[in-house]
């Protein structure tokens, strides 16, 4: 019914056609003339064609057009509107130049009253520092270091007179004359001492020290003494004897550019992909005992001792880049499962660097995740190895050939591994349980030192100073910390300036995530969640830029947990995200046949329309000629 | 009377037998296993190890353990347990002929699936969030969908009958989750040996998961928090693993590498004691006995050549001990272990027991007052009926003798009973049966907490302290509900396999299943402290499978479909009749009927026209086309329709 209904038009269409062909048959009967006057009811019409019904149609398909927005609107799913433009550009700036906090450095030249100090000189200094530190550092600048936004300072003092470069007025130096030398009583040659005493004078003005950056200091003590250059605990280092100009601006920007800038980094050394912190700013020190088998022997320590004395300092020292948790276990019946070789000239089980990647046993080592700290926290698994009695002097064959010093190797990002030998490497007797031996307090300190050393590595540190000789650098003291200021500001800057950089890819990705799945869901939460990371991240770069290290490392570090929050965000984990498909699936049903008939009588309408015009036009035409 | 017995009982027994349990704080961290093996009267035998762990209190010791789990001391001291027991159990513990009224069964038998109760020294506002933490790490820890507790329609808090811990309690269990190698792995964790060394090396896993009943339990005790006064225990950590083996398919003797497959090798290096038991119910006990009095032989036997040999039994190899139970009044036989401790052995000469029956003995397992079993009745899937049925199994008789005949004894049965919400039961319709005969509800009832389901909220929870004459001979409890409806999204996967009511719990407290041993032989084992320890008898009931209307998960697409179908052709109808041109058909009509034909091949050609959607031609007589309409096509195609249809019937 519908259906004939609708083809009514065409239908008429081919039957005026079929006439239309038809007519010159009949009509080249009679004559042409006459037929023209005819009013043939197929060819011609004397009304206007009505237009109700088209407008009628058209009306329809209109209100269907204009509804078509609505329902859309309607069907819209909720995003939260993210701030897309402001991620990109985050993401651009920090990825083209990393984020850098500034530093001061300052050389103090102590020397004897025949020394003669002049500005001129001084200047000179300053440039010649700068030059080869410039040629140091190099274009591209790293995280963790200062890039180029440095500057230097040179003080000339003898007794109380001093002369200082024009650049160096800032005020925030210290005051001229404070270094006597003659004051100090001790020993130049005691390091220890030395340091304490310049750290008293060079810490005098607090008021002026997180302002444009840390201030690093370098004295030059101009003595008639054994040439020495010693690396301290705090932010100085000092020169003593006597030396050469080019020697002393060459050992200056030395100790500028790799200590103090870099952290006593090596060339060559590979730079971490990132700091072993977890998103939310937490790690988890997991220290775990593993007694091979139990049956040879079984070793026990006295964790409480290492957490309090060794452990507590260095979580302390840590505590602006981390907060850190200490925990202990103590795991038996945990072979490896790496093989060693017997080797008979040490008269031990070897085994080497290529083996490493298998000497952690997966499988029977349950040295599991921490449920006390859940979250996104960073496990560092430590482990003391205890091998059984079947491979006892088991020792480590670096890949030079030489035996390793320390027997344990780290894993970057996961942790560090110690295999600690049984002194006697003997079963205590073959049919008697094994009692329980308790690792001795020296042993204990070393394996403390080990891992401290190891920690230091994860951190991106060098894992000792022994390192040093050789390159013109008498000693760097260690500190009691675990880690000197000097290392603490390099990790606090290297910290920022990843967390910044994770916090724009972790944006990054999610934007553009959001950006490819159009129906995917977002909530308003996220949407807060990345709107407080952008600006916690454009806090920290403020911060940054005016050489605040602790409020730039926090800001950052609130950053880059919020970006992982939005980003692991539940809402988004889930996919239940609306599709087209189900879209289509609900509303075609409806829509498609309704449309389809609306459609076509639009189509057939406005052809009848036109057609029955044509013959009033026709129509009018011939009146027109008749009249 | 009953009360009065056996409070006197108690107050003469808490003097000597729990002193030591909870005198129990160590200095030391201390590991201990042991494992019991019991012939069962259906020649069954059960093996129940028992892993205990102790670690002194945090506040004295600190927090890094030698040989305690650091997982369990993390989560005791991060959720602030009190105590907590999660049991993960597969098949039914069978009351009737494996004993209900031992220590092992009473503490040990589970409802299938997870059951996890927990009692956190928190105030009580954070209790329920403490109580979905400590699933989701459950879940995790244990590799099972524990976390499904964590929804408030999942778990109940029951006031006074399931543990004397109101308002910080939680209960909660998973009837239907699967238990597998993947629970067993985790648990075993938790060992300082794991399965490498020592009795845990027995748990052969196709030989344990073969069994008729396999549940894995672990119950934390702590005292860290220490808000009473207590004395600081620090973390009990209790870890059985109860297991239920056939050792062949008619012989009744066994040995444990027939019944294992595997011998012990010595023990776990780090515990403290590593033990073996074999023990003898009263009841085989007194059977022995019988056929020494009849005999005149002594059973308890002598030791031939390192066997241990009497008229009945054979064990091959002699016990370290033999303990026998301190007699308390049950008929004058008391239960017998044979103590084998595994110090001495090695890989080299592994221990291997085994048991040889010399000559048939049945005898019958200590039961529970009253068999317990629920079902349900009623059909169709709107409502029906829950019964829980008590059947006695004469024990009060033989526990009180003359007094059941006297109307005053009366006998407490508790039944504690979660539903979830989609089960609404009328409390109102509870009716109770004594022995055939409808009761007066309040009459039994001595106390009751009903706490009604709230739809997608809680779970309906029911506790009842009933008072039953001990004469009785059977009970039944019945209560009806009807059964909610579901929103489409609630249903899980296999909606149509029904849905699952975890078990109730009828408690006997009454009733105390203990044994009691010589201070001597107690103090050394955790697990016979554990037996002396007063564990009320109770029966969990089986699992109901309530099937609930399932709807067809495709309607609401079909509902759309057909909708639209609809309103589309309403559609289409309504705007053909708005541009109908009524005068116009009229006259289209008119002249065609100018042109007369006959009528039937003008109704034909209408109906054809009409069909395919454009109006009989006028001009069909003129046209060629026309002659599709001819009597001799319709023939045609009425002869080719009556081939098909002759071969279509001829082919089938």
């Amino acid at each position: 019914m519908a259906m004939a209904e609708t083809s009514e038009a065409p239908g008429i269409g081919t039957d005026d056609f079929g006439i239309s062909e038809r007519e010159p048959h009949q009509t080249s009967e009679s004559s042409k003339r006459k037929a023209i006057a005819e009013f043939d009811p197929n060819k011609m019409r004397s009304t206007k064609p009505g237009i109700k019904r088209l407008i009628l149609i058209l009306s329809v398909l209109f209100s269907f057009l204009l509804g078509l927005p609505f329902l859309l609107k309607s069907v819209e799913i909720y995003r939260a509107p993210l701030p897309f433009r402001a991620i990109d550009s985050l993401l651009n700036g920090i990825e083209s130049n990393l984020v850098v906090l500034p530093c001061r450095f300052q050389v103090v030249f102590v020397g004897s009253d025949d020394e003669e100090f002049s500005e001129s000189r001084a200047e000179k200094l300053e440039l010649l520092i700068l030059e080869r530190m410039r040629k140091l550092t190099g274009s591209s600048p790293v995280c963790g270091s200062c890039g180029n936004n440095y500057t230097v300072s040179v003080t000339m003092e003898s007794g109380k007179d001093c002369i200082r470069n024009r650049n160096a007025g800032n005020g925030c130096l210290r005051r001229c004359g404070e270094i006597d030398i003659s004051a100090f009583g001790g020993d130049l040659k005691d390091d220890e001492a030395v340091d304490e005493f310049l750290d008293s004078v060079l810490r005098s003005d607090v008021d002026c020290t997180d302002s444009g950056g840390k201030l690093y200091t370098v004295v030059m003590m101009n003595r008639d003494e054994g040439s020495r250059v010693v690396v301290g605990k705090h932010r100085h280092a000092w020169i003593l004897g006597k030396v050469e100009e080019i020697e002393v601006v060459s050992m200056i920007t030395n100790i500028f550019v790799n200590f103090f800038m870099n952290g006593g980094k090596k060339d060559g050394s590979i730079q971490p992909e990132f700091m072993p912190v977890g998103a939310d700013g937490r790690i988890v020190l997991s220290f775990s005992l593993l007694n091979a088998d139990p049956h040879d022997w079984v070793y026990d320590w006295d964790f409480q001792r290492i957490d309090e004395i060794l452990l507590a300092p260095v979580v302390e020292a840590l505590a602006p880049i981390s907060n850190i948790r200490v925990e202990s276990q103590v795991l038996y019946h945990t072979p490896k499962s790496s093989f060693a070789q017997w080797d008979e000239k040490l008269a031990s089980y070897i085994f080497t660097a290529k083996d490493l990647p298998f000497f952690v046993n997966s499988n029977e080592w349950h040295l599991d995740t921490s449920i006390a700290a859940g979250g996104r926290s960073k496990v560092l698994q430590f482990v003391v190895y205890i091998p059984s009695a079947k491979e006892c002097p088991l020792l480590l064959r670096l890949p030079n050939g030489e035996m390793s010093m320390t027997n344990g190797f780290i894993s970057p990002m996961w942790g560090g591994v110690i295999v600690w030998n049984s002194p006697s490497c003997l079963r205590d007797s073959e049919s008697k349980l094994p009692a329980v031996h308790a690792l001795s307090s020296q042993d204990l300190h070393a394996i403390s030192e080990i891992f401290m050393g190891q920690i230091r590595q994860l951190f991106g540190l060098n894992s000792d100073n022994v390192q040093f000789a050789g390159s013109g650098i008498s000693n760097v003291l260690p500190s009691q910390r675990g880690f000197a200021e000097w290392e603490l500001d390099v990790l606090s800057r290297r910290h920022t300036c990843f967390n910044l950089l994770s916090c724009a890819t972790t944006l990054g990705s999610l934007s553009r995530l959001v950006q490819s799945l159009p129906r995917m869901i977002i909530m308003d939460e996220i949407g807060k969640q990345v709107k407080y990371s952008l600006e916690a991240a454009s806090l920290a770069q403020s911060n940054s830029s005016l050489g605040i290290y602790d409020a730039s490392a926090m800001s950052s570090r609130q950053a880059r947990t919020l970006a992982e929050d939005a980003f692991f965000h539940p809402s988004i984990m889930s996919i239940s995200y609306y599709s087209f498909e189900h879209f289509f699936a609900i509303y075609t049903p409806f829509f498609l046949p309704v449309l389809l008939h609306v459609l076509l009588a639009a189509i057939k309408e406005w052809k009848r329309y036109k057609q029955e015009r044509a013959k009033y036009l026709a129509w009018k035409a011939n009146a027109g000629v008749e009249s | 009377m009953l009360f009065l017995r056996s409070i006197l009982f108690f107050l003469l027994l808490s003097h000597y037998f729990f002193a030591p349990i909870f005198s129990g704080s160590t200095e030391e961290e201390e590991f201990s296993e042991e494992l019991l093996l019991k012939p069962l009267p259906d020649r069954k035998v059960l093996a129940h190890f028992h892993f205990d762990s102790r670690a002194p209190p945090s506040t004295t010791h600190g927090r890094h353990h030698r040989i305690f789990p650091k997982a369990i001391a993390q989560l005791v001291q991060k959720f602030r347990i009190r105590e907590m027991e999660l049991s993960f159990t597969q098949g039914r513990w069978n009351y009737e002929r494996w004993g209900g009224f031992d220590p092992v069964s009473s503490a040990n038998a589970k409802p299938p699936g997870v059951e996890l109760w927990a009692v956190f020294d928190v105030p009580s506002d954070q209790v329920d969030s403490t109580w979905k933490n400590l699933t989701h790490t459950l879940s995790g820890l244990f590799c099972a969908s524990i976390n499904f507790l964590e929804s408030s329609t999942a778990y109940a808090s029951p006031n006074w009958s399931f543990r004397p811990f109101s308002g910080v309690l939680r209960y909660g269990a998973l009837p239907r989750e699967a238990i597998c190698t993947e629970n067993l792995t985790p648990w075993l964790k938790l060992l300082p040996c794991r399965d490498k060394a020592g009795l845990s090396t027995l748990m052969d896993r196709p030989s344990i998961y073969r069994g008729f009943y396999h549940s894995q339990r672990l119950k934390v005790i702590s005292t860290e928090s220490g808000s009473e006064d207590r004395v600081e225990l620090g973390i009990l950590l209790e870890q059985t693993l109860t297991v239920v083996l056939q050792p062949g398919e008619l012989q009744p003797s066994w040995s444990l590498s027939s019944i294992f497959g595997r011998k012990i090798t010595g023990k776990c290096v780090l515990a403290k004691s590593s033990t073996v038991f074999i023990g003898f119910e009263r009841n085989l006990i007194s059977e022995l006995n019988d056929l020494w009095k009849n005999n005149e032989k002594n059973w308890v036997a002598e030791t031939t050549s390192g066997s241990w040999n009497n008229p009945v039994f054979q064990l091959s190899l002699s016990p370290g001990r033999v303990i026998e139970e301190v007699n308390n009044g049950h008929g004058g036989n008391s239960a017998i272990l044979y103590e084998f401790s595994i110090e001495n052995y090695s890989d080299y000469e592994p221990f291997d027991v085994s048991l040889t029956w010399k000559r048939p003995l049945f005898w019958s397992p200590p039961r529970a007052p009253f068999h317990v079993s629920r079902f349900l009745m009623g059909s169709g899937n709107a409502r029906g009926s829950i019964a829980i049925t008590l059947k006695s199994t004469e024990l009060i008789k033989g526990f009180m003798g003359d007094n059941v005949i006297k109307d005053g004894c009366k006998v407490r049965i508790d039944v504690f009973q979660v539903v979830p919400w989609y089960v609404k039961v009328y409390s109102h319709t509870l009716q109770i049966f004594v022995d055939g005969e409808a009761q007066i509800v309040s009459e039994i009832i001595e106390k009751i907490w009903v706490s009604p389901s709230e739809d997608r909220v809680s779970p309906g929870l029911m506790e009842m302290f009933l008072r039953f004459p001990c004469n009785m001979k059977s009970a039944v409890l019945t209560i009806e509900f009807d059964k909610g409806l579901l929103h489409i999204d609630e249903y899980p996967p296999d909606a149509n396999q029904g849905f699952d009511i975890p078990s109730a719990v009828i408690s006997f407290p009454d009733f105390e299943a203990s044994m009691h041993f010589l201070k001597e032989h107690s103090s050394e084992s955790p697990l016979l402290s554990k037996f002396q320890e007063k564990n009320r008898v109770l029966s969990y009931t089986e699992i109901l499978l309530v099937p609930l209307a399932t709807p067809d998960f495709s309607m609401p697409y079909n509902v759309i479909t057909f909708t639209c179908t609809v309103f589309a052709l309403y559609f289409g109808s309504m705007l053909n009749v708005l541009r109908r041109r009524a005068g116009e058909e009229e006259r289209f009509l008119k002249s065609q009927a100018s042109r007369k034909v006959g009528p039937l091949p003008q109704l034909l050609s209408k109906l054809f026209g009409k069909l395919r959607g454009r109006p009989a031609k006028a001009s069909q007589s003129l046209s060629p086309s026309s002659s599709i309409l001819t009597p001799k096509f319709i023939l045609k195609v009425l002869l080719v329709a009556g081939i098909a249809v002759a071969w279509h019937y001829f082919s089938e």
